[in-house]
């Protein structure tokens, strides 16, 4: 498994031009994290929570300023060479295939790279093609292909080595819902085969569809970590009951506040364009039932009824806002002091959300 | 070195697909054209005769024939340069420095690799030059085909040991035309291209012994115009390779360095 200890990397920056004093900008900032065999491990922030740069310390590009990076025991700093032998970087922003070639040379350059016996590489080759969809199109320059041809060719170059963890960085950015569908479907496959993978993506519900745990990193540090059920749970964001009353009074509307009340919430309250009502409730537990018998025992009648369940966007918008309510054992807020957390180092299964205490960038 | 042979067939390949016409012409024009131009101010200026001082210099009269050796030298210098010291800087430009980066192999077959590409397109396109020099009736008059193989030779190592250095400046730096043209105007002013050095201050010349590509023209120019063979050229040869070996040292301990702060700037 990759393992981070208190993993740290600082830049040195230029406040402006070619001279100006130089600062430092700390990217990644004391991570414990956990990235095992078999799963989907997705790491998750907002603009400039220092994923990138953790994915890139991942993947040898960039050293650490501090604290370890392990690979099943490997050093990732000592040993970079042999590590690369068993890890694979895909970046959605970036290219990282060759234009002039044609798909098939590609996985066959970057297969030679990797050292990849010649007869291997030839097999590998037309089945990874044919793993991403790309059979048809193997002798075709990659200049010629669509952007979500060409990064599912990026993904075959990354599985080219046969590695056994995957760092995945927005792999699905700007692709169509259809081929980002199917990429995902690959990246799920590629983790019950057993491979590590590590996911980073601005599409939150990508991440809680392939992910069993998650880290929420901000201003690069820890936030908070569990797996999408329990980050919901834990920053209170719970699903939504709407109700539509069609025929709405005061009395009325004062019967189903009452009733939301009662067990625990606040209800609220729109009218609707054809002079209905719309009641909004939001609560941890199924109260549909409840609140429609509210309606209808106190005399309203009922246009229509809708259950949203809480998304995990809506936890890590709580997070980075620190808004999570107390008690519910992540996010305590932007000022709390730091607390104790299970940390990535803990075990591989999945933990309970934990507070970083740290300041949050809202 | 199934990774420099990779790595030359892709290049080959991919430039294959979109050979870069506009800067082979130029260069080629700027090769015909200081050739051309010379042939005129001999014939048209000089009239056909040179300085007694040149002579003294260079330790013959032919001057066309100097000049169309440091033509060719140039333009195989400059050719060379632009396809091996931008090879990193091309990957980050096209987006795959990340990829290559992230591969377990080393960066020295790699650059070997698009140097032996960047060897056979450079011969082919000298070859054209030396073609034109013909055509107007330039010949070396004392040419030693080892000693001059030896001086191409070395020149290659040179250039290439220079395009590693140069090329872990470019990937830093983010740029390549500043750092390129620069190299390419000290090589043209102080490497005795078109001119002896011996013209040039002292402290030019000492400037001069620290680019590997000077004794690789003392090398080349001795065995196509003088007739000199390897060991005449022995000592010149050795500078030469030493220096080369010096910069490609360098070249190789900066250079992951370089990589690293490459990525960094993209953070």
């Amino acid at each position: 498994m990759i393992r981070t200890h208190d993993l740290r990397k600082t830049f040195r920056v230029r406040e402006k031009g070619l001279f100006g004093p130089r600062l430092e900008k700390t990217a990644v900032d004391g991570l414990d994290l956990l990235i095992p065999p078999g799963r989907v491990t997705g790491l998750l922030g907002l603009n400039g929570a220092g994923k990138t740069s953790t994915i890139k310390i991942l993947a040898t590009l960039l050293r650490p300023t501090s604290g370890t990076v392990t690979l099943d025991g490997l050093d990732l700093v000592e040993h970079a060479r042999e590590a690369r032998r068993r890890i694979n970087l895909i970046a959605g922003g970036e290219r990282m295939v060759y234009g002039k070639l044609t798909g098939a040379e590609n996985l066959r350059y970057f297969g030679r790279l990797y050292d990849v016996p010649a007869p291997v590489l030839r097999r590998r080759t037309g089945e990874l093609l044919d793993l991403v969809g790309l059979g048809h199109a193997a002798d075709i320059p990659v200049e010629r292909y669509s952007r979500g041809m060409a990064q599912r060719l990026s993904i075959a170059r990354g599985l080219v080595n046969d590695p056994a963890y995957l760092l995945l960085d927005e792999p699905t950015l700007g692709l169509d819902a259809p081929i980002a569908r199917d990429l995902r479907r690959v990246v799920a496959d590629l983790a019950t085969e057993g491979r590590g993978v590590l996911l980073t993506s601005h599409y939150l519900a990508e991440v809680e569809e392939l992910c069993r745990h998650v880290y929420v990193i901000a201003d690069g540090r820890h936030l908070a970590e569990g797996s999408p059920a329990e980050l919901k749970a834990a920053t209170g964001s719970h699903r939504a009951v709407r109700v539509t009353v069609t025929n709405p009074s005061p009395g009325l509307t004062d019967r189903i506040t009452g009733f939301v009340r009662g067990i625990g919430a606040e209800p609220q309250l729109a009218p609707t364009a054809d002079g209905g009502l719309l009641v909004t409730v939001h609560h941890p537990e199924d109260i549909a039932g409840p609140l429609a018998g509210a309606v209808v025992g106190a005399g309203g009648a009922i246009g229509g009824l809708e259950v949203t369940e809480a998304s995990l966007e809506d936890a890590i918008l709580a997070l980075a806002d620190g808004s999570a309510g107390p008690g519910t054992g992540a996010g305590t807020g932007p000022r709390a002091a730091p607390g104790p957390r299970s940390g990535a180092g803990a075990g591989a299964g999945p933990a309970a959300p934990t507070s970083a205490g740290t300041e949050v960038a809202a | 070195m199934p990774v420099a042979w990779a790595t030359l067939r892709r290049t080959w390949t991919m430039t294959g697909r979109a050979y870069p016409w506009s800067y082979a012409v130029g260069c080629l024009l700027t090769g015909i054209l200081t050739i051309g131009l010379s042939y005129l101010a001999l014939h048209a200026v000089g009239g056909g005769t040179v300085a007694a001082d040149f002579t003294a210099r260079t330790g013959g009269a032919d001057y066309l024939g100097y000049i169309a050796i440091g033509a060719g030298a140039f333009m195989f210098t400059v050719r060379m340069l632009l396809w091996s010291s931008k090879a990193l800087i091309t990957e980050q430009r096209q987006g795959t420095l990340g990829a290559l980066l992230v591969a377990p192999a080393g960066r020295l077959p790699y650059l070997l690799g698009f140097t032996g590409f960047a060897l056979a397109n450079t011969v082919v396109e000298v070859g054209l030059l030396g073609g034109f020099a013909a055509l107007l009736g330039i010949t070396l008059p004392a040419c030693q085909p080892l000693a001059a193989l030896a001086g191409v030779l070395a020149l290659a190592f040179a250039v290439f040991a220079l395009s590693v250095v140069l090329g872990a400046l470019m990937i830093v730096a983010g740029e390549a035309h500043i750092s390129q043209n620069t190299v390419f105007l000290a090589v043209s002013l102080l490497c005795g291209i078109t001119f002896p050095n011996s013209y040039l201050p002292e402290p030019a010349r000492l400037l001069a012994e620290t680019l590997p590509v000077t004794s690789a023209m003392d090398v080349l120019r001795g065995a196509l115009s003088h007739g000199a063979g390897l060991a005449d050229l022995a000592p010149r040869l050795l500078t030469c390779l030493a220096l080369g070996a010096g910069y490609l040292l360098l070249g190789l301990l900066v250079l992951p360095g370089a990589e690293r702060r490459a990525i960094e700037r993209s953070y």
